[in-house]
């Protein structure tokens, strides 16, 4: 049976899943929630479902799932056990440090982005300076893989892993927090953003790189306009 | 004018573009599909848009608004709403000095990049602190420098960005200390934002 | 801070309908200045920050206010009132652009393949075609007509790709509205309205709204659709430079795709309008 997947365009933690969904070629059964401007996520038709009144919310084989981490495991146990990296214990140890960081992420710069984008209560400024430490250790991190030529947090091939922190990170910018100081983690949202079924979400612009010129797509040679020199 | 260092050069592969500031001056920076690399004003003629969220095709740089597109001397060749206009020459982005030499990419001076002898990238940091501060917590001076971090020999460029920011560039002499250079580099980044502080 | 006559003259949306309650004020801030929203026996009031009681109306689900003396009567939106036309007020985004660039934004088409990819354009489909725009004096608004453009997915009733007719206008500074091909009935547009909430010259609030024909979609679909479209967009508003918009020639370079935005920017200048522009290149 096809996962329910209780989405919202704009929240990060949805994004998460319908990321790993695409990247695996799995469906998913999308149910739009008005979470703002309705408030929705306080509706009790919604608490009955999730008594935490968070997203995202995945309904498979009579289980309700409310854990981001936790729906992508589901997915990737489903589809494509590779996702979830090696399964030697230093292997399973470093998926699950991952997965605890994207949380701290969620809870860092997740929870700042509200509030700027939507003018949800609460103060931004101490949480982006608990994302920016969070952001330090992923660029330090992702810059030991990259000397032993990694490109993704467990290896040379992406999970998980990335799939779960991909999302805050690359949406701190719309909490003002620019992303330049952090080289890293700029070639690592790079290859994330280059992997076949990526999705984009508002905030996450598609890899236009990626495309070739359009007048080379239909078949006309245009080297000026491709900027080499004629 | 002095050239100064703003990422190393294993950062940014070809086709790609990112944002850097000094002194206060944002700039857009970028390596064509052929390897040149660099550096302009952060800012489309057109709307504005900063041209470092741009997107680099062959050996040109679109901004990601309108995709306007830029070759690398920084004329507009061509312009995705009327594509089959020839842009006006007066449309172009700022061009600055932009060289790639010794692993690191230098922008704004004249002549020669000073020379850098260790050949190992480690990584760049930002430190929320003014170049002062960091240039006596790191025990190097505005500029580049050789020195000895607990025991190990490495290179750092500094990158003044704000009046509370300075970028750091660090290079090694061996590829086995770049972890504990690393690691000193974080400990000392702690040091000079709490001096800073 | 000085704010301009006609800036003062002009009405604002400050907050939508539903996010001002009986019994208590709903703060805000209109133009660098807190205003308090009321709600009494159902009808709306604003104070400005010394108390004096502001010019109010309550249209299309939002609460307009005018700080100063209104110099004329909130725009109308005939089409509101159509029967069997659904009003979808889309939320609330905090933006940190100019109020006048999130409008000049909202009048522009030739961004949509690289910013709306797979929704409003793509390429190779880019060229903006000739159209017409003009200053309605008689109105005092802004005008575009007769524009085309190839949606891969205009809306989320659309099935499949479109060559989409679009009109713009601009009936007050910070609001402009989009009339559009509605796919279930083509003799008929959807009307999507951008209301900007000016906070301060650098800082907005946009509260997008729409009246469409479509009894199929559910809100939450409808809702989705929009806030994707302008989420989109808020990461580029968020970083043109100047924040501010500049209403001299000089500092940026227009092609004919931005026929709308000239005349909105020359309208605004004639008006005296100078919240959020930019008079002298920096």
């Amino acid at each position: 049976m096809t996962p329910v997947l209780h989405d919202w365009v704009l929240d990060a933690g949805c994004y998460r899943v319908r990321l790993l969904a695409s990247l695996l070629g799995a469906d998913l059964d999308l149910r739009s929630v008005d979470v703002h401007p309705g408030d929705a996520l306080r509706s009790e038709a919604f608490l009955l479902l999730n008594p935490a009144g968070t997203l995202p919310v995945m309904e498979v084989d009579g289980s309700v799932l409310t854990d981001g981490p936790a729906c992508l495991t589901w997915l990737a146990a489903t589809h494509d056990a590779g996702w979830l990296g090696d399964p030697s214990p230093g292997g399973r140890a470093a998926l699950q440090h991952w997965l605890g960081v994207s949380h701290e992420l969620a809870a860092t710069l997740g929870a700042a982005r509200p509030m700027d984008m939507l003018g949800a209560s609460g103060d931004p400024r101490p949480l982006r300076l608990a994302g920016r430490g969070h952001l330090r250790r992923l660029d330090a991190a992702l810059a030991r893989g990259r000397w032993d030529g990694r490109a993704f947090l467990l290896g040379d091939r992406p999970t998980i892993a990335d799939v779960a922190c991909f999302p805050d990170v690359a949406l701190a910018g719309d909490c003002g927090m620019s992303l330049d100081p952090y080289p890293s983690i700029r070639l690592w949202m790079r290859a994330v953003r280059g992997l076949p079924g990526f999705v984009p979400m508002p905030g996450i612009h598609p890899l236009h790189e990626a495309s070739p010129f359009p007048e080379d797509a239909r078949g006309s040679g245009a080297d000026a306009a491709r900027g080499t020199a004629a | 004018m002095r050239w100064t260092a703003v990422m190393l050069a294993a950062d940014l592969p070809p086709g790609a573009a990112a944002g850097t500031t000094v002194d206060g001056t944002d700039l857009a920076v970028w390596r064509s599909a052929s390897g040149a690399v660099h550096a302009w004003t952060d800012r489309c003629p057109h709307r504005g848009m900063r041209l470092s969220h741009g997107f680099v095709r062959g050996e040109t740089l679109a901004c990601i608004y309108h995709g306007w597109r830029y070759g690398t001397d920084g004329a507009c060749r061509h312009i995705p709403a009327h594509p089959s206009l020839t842009p006006p020459k007066t449309i172009a982005a700022t061009d600055h000095a932009c060289r790639e030499a010794g692993g690191l990419i230098w922008v704004g001076g004249t002549g020669e990049p000073p020379v850098i002898e260790h050949p190992h990238p480690v990584r760049s940091l930002e430190v929320a602190a003014p170049p002062e501060a960091v240039a006596r917590a790191f025990g190097a001076a505005e500029g580049v420098r050789v020195l000895d971090l607990d025991g190990r020999a490495a290179t750092l460029a500094l990158q003044p960005v704000a009046s509370a920011a300075t970028r750091i560039h660090a290079l090694c002499a061996r590829p086995d200390d770049r972890l504990a250079l690393s690691r000193a580099l974080d400990a000392r980044r702690a040091r000079a934002e709490g001096d800073a502080a | 801070m000085t704010i301009a006559p006609a800036d003062r003259a002009a009405w604002y949306p400050a907050a939508p309908s539903s996010a001002v309650t009986e019994g208590h004020a709903t703060p805000t801030v209109l133009l660098g200045e807190g205003v308090a929203l009321f709600r009494t026996d159902g009808v709306a009031a604003a104070t400005g920050a010394d108390r004096r009681a502001l010019a109010v109306t309550e249209r299309y689900d939002h609460v307009w206010v005018c700080p100063g003396t209104p110099d004329r009567a909130l725009f109308a939106i005939p089409e509101a009132a159509m029967p069997g036309r659904r009003a979808v007020p889309c939320g609330s985004i905090h933006v940190r652009c100019s109020p006048l660039r999130a409008v000049e934004n909202f009048l522009d088409i030739a961004h949509f393949p690289f910013i709306h990819t797979g929704i409003l354009g793509e390429e190779p489909h880019t060229e903006v075609n000739r159209y017409d725009v003009r200053i309605d004096d008689d109105l005092d608004e802004v005008w575009a007509r007769n524009i085309t453009f190839h949606q891969p997915q205009a809306s989320v009733s659309a099935e499949g790709a479109l060559d989409v007719r679009y009109e713009y206008r601009v009936p007050a500074p910070t609001t402009a509205i989009l009339y559009k091909t509605c796919p279930a009935r083509p003799a008929e547009w959807d009307v999507i309205a951008i209301f900007v909430q000016p906070v301060s010259e650098e800082t907005c609030i946009a509260h997008p709204w729409m009246t469409m024909f479509d009894d199929a979609t559910p809100h939450a679909d409808m809702v989705a659709f929009q806030q994707t479209i302008f989420l989109q967009d808020r990461s580029i508003l968020e970083n043109q430079i100047p924040a501010r918009l500049p209403l001299d020639p000089g500092m940026e370079v227009p092609t004919q795709a931005d026929l709308t935005s000239i005349a909105y920017r020359r309208w605004l200048k004639r008006r005296g309008h100078a919240h959020g522009a930019q008079l002298v290149a920096a």
